[in-house]
């Protein structure tokens, strides 16, 4: 699993299709497959209750389980409901990259995702040890000692290389004008809010990436691994 | 409309912008290394940043 690259891949794909895209299902998409699913992973406690999935990785990832929200399909059938449905195509096709760049990035660990599902066949690269089913603190720590930290710093550095994309002038001439929905939040919202807003996923991707690498290799000590498959201090988890 | 974006070099506005992002971040993660939980939730990254970048910032501009 990534914890930053899909609060930023957003960002980069809005540098390259500028008005063909609108940003807020990019973003959306970007995070549509985890966001039932992870508080099940890590567990929480509920009063008495402490709710967890038995096997998290099969429950994230797998059949059965929830792991078709990693597909191309699930992607598929969201953007044409989003198209065919509500009539917007733009909101379709803008949730469809954001959802599948994030399903292709998930297959980076080494529990990977059902990319063709109904195959329930695992793409996986094993680059990075997925460790979801140990727990958030272990999993955060693992993630940001091996390649998986890594490539989400690929995300920072390219989002500040795209730096134009952050600036007010780009906000009110692309990302506003792309789509109805910022002019409809303006009847309501400052257009000063607006753009913090815009700002936010990359904002709390990036700060969140060194918070975690503080916490993880300057509080903590947690030996960085950037072997192919690490860390390998960390029990990882196979489909 | 094709736009083509250089990458360039920001402008002295554009610097000021991005060094009172660059305070929220350090406040944010430093409030994050005392309290972990407050890094976990988009929601209250996203709430953090409209105080911190917006609303305060806009309040002051109207005091002075």
């Amino acid at each position: 699993m990534s914890w930053a690259a899909h609060d930023l891949e957003p960002y980069a794909f809005q540098r390259h299709l500028n008005l063909k895209v609108a940003f807020v299902p990019l973003l959306i998409g970007s995070y549509s497959p985890d966001m039932m699913s992870k508080w099940f992973v890590y567990g929480i406690h509920l009063g008495p209750w402490d709710l967890k999935a038995s096997n998290p990785a099969q429950f994230h990832r797998g059949w059965p389980g929830v792991g078709f929200t990693h597909s191309f399909l699930f992607g598929l059938v969201i953007c044409l409901i989003l198209w065919k449905g509500f009539g917007s195509k733009l909101w379709g096709v803008s949730f469809l990259i954001g959802h599948w760049a994030h399903a292709l990035t998930d297959t980076g660990d080494t529990v990977g995702t059902m990319l063709l599902f109904p195959w329930t066949f695992h793409f996986h690269l094993d680059a990075w040890a997925y460790a979801g089913q140990t727990g958030r603190m272990t999993d955060a720590a693992a993630y940001f000692s091996g390649l998986g930290g890594m490539w989400d710093l690929v995300w920072i550095v390219y989002g500040f290389f795209s730096w134009r994309v952050l600036t007010s002038d780009y906000f009110d001439n692309v990302i506003f004008r792309a789509d109805a929905f910022w002019p409809w939040c303006n009847r309501a919202v400052p257009r000063g809010a607006l753009l913090t807003l815009y700002r936010a996923a990359f904002f709390y991707g990036t700060s969140r990436w060194i918070a975690w690498t503080l916490w993880a290799h300057v509080i903590h000590h947690y030996p960085y691994d950037l072997s192919w498959g690490g860390p390998h201090w960390v029990p990882a988890a196979h489909p | 409309m094709r736009l083509r974006l250089s990458t360039g070099t920001p402008d002295r506005h554009d610097l000021i912008v991005f060094g009172g992002y660059c305070v929220a971040a350090a406040v944010y993660i430093a409030i994050g290394l005392t309290w972990i939980d407050f890094l976990f939730s988009f929601w209250v990254g996203v709430v953090y940043l409209l105080v911190t970048a917006w609303l305060i910032p806009t309040a002051v501009r109207r005091i002075l």
